[in-house]
């Protein structure tokens, strides 16, 4: 269904592309997450993940 | 020309023949570690760390005092420990008397890496040595096997996305991954509780992570103070972990001591005097201290985060390989 649209907007995209745009946008998502779950420092994130931290020996904690 | 060379030679002889001390020929400076330096792990069970101290006779020093100085592992690699602010920096400096040639105390190491003891020793017959020791601590194996674990898992997510991306197929899918968090915990000895004192005080500065910070004990009772003889047992504890981060235990002191101890984690830390002075009650003080944090430098998470996105991008690479691979006969 999203093909036909995509087409009729004239939208369509290889399916390379198509792969390459779905997977920055995934890894920009996963990368935010990774961000505030490990590095920000937001108290209550920061609290609720500090043994998680401080569990993989190579993320940085105070 | 030769007579102003042997004036030069006569004024340095005359210079330094005051100055002459015995140096590390004559005296042996000896550490040990309990557990094993191989053994040791950071923030495991505080090392008890012990100095010899001997003569060219091979008998331990009998009167002397040590100046030992403990620095943490320079930052390198391409990561960072889980305590950045504390890699490179002075750990503790302190001068303690020795006991039949030994000076012993209890240290809580915090991170992995090659750590640097400085020891210089002055005996009461002038004698002086030094000697740095270097010894490496492993990082803990659950820690990295924790880490393996959240690599798998990244990777594994990159994976089964990568699949949804390239598929033909109108599925979806949703991965759900767990990681068990590994909390362990010990007790750390308490030490016996007799009430606080007035005789003795304790002073701790402002703590902050990455920078030494000035303990000092010492006597207030004026005919204490007067004929010093005390004998001190000085305990740090992380209140969080409940463990001790640093001890020393029975170790005599004229009417102070004071110390340079870096509080390497941001939390709760309480410190605990025991005196014991002769004909007298035991004096304790006691004081909790709260250590400020500091924000690791964004530099720091870089390489981490940068590895764990890493992680996901080659699962989806691997992942759209694999679908394409059963897909094109």
């Amino acid at each position: 269904m999203e093909k036909i649209i995509a087409i009729w907007l004239g939208l369509a995209v290889s399916e390379p592309t198509s792969f390459l745009i779905k997977s920055g946008i995934f890894l920009s998502v996963c990368g935010a997450t990774l961000f505030v779950a490990l590095a920000a420092s937001y108290p209550a994130v920061h609290d609720t993940l500090h043994n998680v931290r401080h569990a993989l020996a190579v993320v940085p904690c105070h | 020309m030769s007579l102003n060379l042997c004036a030069v030679f006569a004024f340095f002889f005359v210079s330094f023949l005051p100055g002459v001390t015995v140096w590390a020929e004559d005296l042996n400076i000896y550490f040990k570690t309990t557990p094993r330096i191989e053994l040791l792990r950071p923030y495991a069970d505080p090392a008890n760390m012990s100095l010899l101290i001997t003569g060219a006779d091979g008998r331990p020093v009998k009167q002397g005092v040590v100046d030992i100085r403990l620095d943490a592992p320079e930052p390198g690699g391409f990561f960072s420990t889980d305590f950045p602010f504390v890699e490179g920096t002075r750990l503790s400096e302190m001068r303690m008397e020795l006991r039949q040639g030994r000076a012993n105390w209890k240290f809580l190491l915090p991170i992995r890496g090659e750590y640097r003891l400085a020891v210089v020793v002055r005996t009461a017959d002038g004698g002086k040595a030094s000697k740095d020791f270097k010894f490496n601590v492993r990082e803990n194996q659950k820690k990295w096997f924790a880490l393996t674990g959240f690599s798998i898992g990244l990777f594994l997510l990159g994976l089964m996305a990568g699949r949804v991306f390239t598929a033909v197929p109108k599925s979806a899918m949703v991965v759900l991954f767990a990681v068990a968090l590994l909390v362990e915990s010990s007790q750390a000895a308490e030490p016996p509780r007799i009430p606080e004192t007035e005789n003795a005080g304790l002073e701790i500065e402002a703590g902050t992570v990455g920078r030494p910070t000035a303990v000092r004990w010492f006597l207030t009772n004026a005919e204490m103070a007067a004929k010093p003889n005390a004998l001190l047992t000085l305990t740090i504890t992380h209140l969080e972990k409940e463990k001790i981060a640093f001890a020393v235990e029975r170790i005599p002191v004229g009417n102070e001591f004071s110390m340079k101890f870096q509080f390497t984690d941001g939390a709760e830390y309480r410190v605990v005097a025991l005196a014991e002075v002769p004909g007298k009650p035991p004096l304790r003080s006691e004081k909790v201290i709260g250590v400020t944090a500091i924000e690791p430098p964004a530099k720091a998470s870089v390489p981490a985060l940068a590895y764990f996105v890493g992680l996901i991008a080659l699962g989806l690479g691997a992942g759209r390989w694999t679908k394409r691979r059963a897909v094109v006969p």
